[in-house]
């Protein structure tokens, strides 16, 4: 088969899978059922079930993958769109998340100890609450392993995106401003996706706070995180 | 049909010049910022700057915002590279991510609305 072919068959069906897991989420909205959860566990099934590699799944939706990079830029439409709202938000947008990334690295470090994880483990998990391509970034500069960073950052992602309307009950979060900060913060794109099902305002804070997020575990994984370390592990 | 998938992919087309163009950008100047993110800060100044007009790309860019979950599957289904995950420690890592998550989640909200609430006390009003 030519890689075109292979590509073409991957995106389609990646997408009816896609889709359909959708479908069944929102007839059956359970945590079980959210579509980065169910459609990921069905083409897993159709990989092992088919014996094909891995490797060459990824080959075939790596249009999909490559959408990532232009629906982050996509980002600057609602920023744009909802600019006075953040310039009058800006000292609750800068203190909440700082504050999120700080308890961010820290509870993933202290859990790891209470586990008792350590090595690349734990190194690799300190960034998971940012978006994928600065994770990896971080990930790098503080000496975990990417990819296994990436696994953790998609593992958070269905996590924050399931958990997050719970956190927003019990917490009684009720203005636009909070809402989509926690989930920006908490779970990146896939919280950002959630938001927007709130309303426009809570994606546009939501959008936000993923990218302040990202910023500033930057600005930590080159400043605090390495201290850190040395202090938990030495 | 036909006049919308035009649209579509010629507003996907100027968004991928951004994100090109982002991506050439911090390659270039080895920026410590994914080239995506670039790409975005270009197209933000450039709405600003009203060289692009937000119909342009409204349409193709709420799409791509809207399917995002979907972006994220093949890196999903990349976890099955990391079988030696899918044992006890790798059950402890998805229950500390969770309760990492959770806590995150909680304590930013938190923060945010604690604050915004006090904004409105102190009259500067919406």
């Amino acid at each position: 088969m030519t890689t075109a072919l292979i590509i073409l068959i991957g995106t389609i069906v990646t997408y009816v899978i896609y889709r359909a897991s959708k479908v069944v989420y929102k007839k059956w909205p359970m945590p079980f059922f959210h579509p980065l959860l169910l459609c990921p566990l069905i083409l897993i099934g159709i990989i092992q079930l088919a014996h094909l590699q891995p490797s060459d799944y990824a080959l075939s939706s790596s249009l999909w993958t490559h959408m990532l990079g232009p629906a982050t830029v996509a980002f600057a439409i609602p920023i744009y769109k909802h600019a006075p709202l953040l310039r009058k938000n800006i000292m609750i947008i800068l203190t909440s998340i700082a504050a999120g990334t700080l308890v961010a690295i820290s509870s993933s470090l202290l859990l790891s100890l209470v586990m008792r994880f350590n090595g690349d483990l734990l190194i690799s998990l300190l960034p998971r609450s940012i978006t994928t391509p600065i994770a990896i970034e971080v990930s790098k500069t503080i000496g975990g392993l990417p990819t296994l960073t990436t696994v953790f950052v998609i593992v958070t992602g269905v996590t924050g995106g399931i958990i997050g309307p719970y956190v927003i009950r019990l917490m009684a979060l009720k203005s636009p401003v909070a809402r989509g900060l926690a989930l920006g913060m908490g779970a990146h794109g896939v919280g950002t996706n959630k938001a927007m099902e709130y309303g426009e305002q809570e994606g546009t804070f939501s959008t936000i706070g993923m990218i302040m997020a990202a910023g500033m575990t930057l600005i930590w994984g080159g400043l605090l995180i390495p201290s850190l370390l040395q202090i938990t592990i030495l | 049909m036909v006049r919308k998938t035009i649209t579509m992919l010629s507003q996907l087309a100027i968004i991928h010049v951004f994100y090109f163009a982002g991506v050439g950008l911090a390659h270039i100047l080895s920026l410590p910022v994914p080239g995506s993110i670039v790409g975005l800060v270009l197209l933000l100044l450039s709405l600003f700057a009203g060289i692009v007009k937000l119909e342009w790309i409204e349409k193709a860019g709420g799409w791509l915002l809207a399917e995002l979950l979907l972006f994220f599957v093949p890196s999903a289904v990349g976890i099955l590279n990391y079988k030696e995950i899918l044992n006890w420690q790798g059950l402890e890592t998805v229950l500390l991510i969770l309760i990492s998550t959770f806590i995150v989640m909680a304590a930013t909200g938190f923060t945010a609305e604690k604050l915004y609430r006090r904004k409105r006390k102190g009259g500067h009003t919406q």
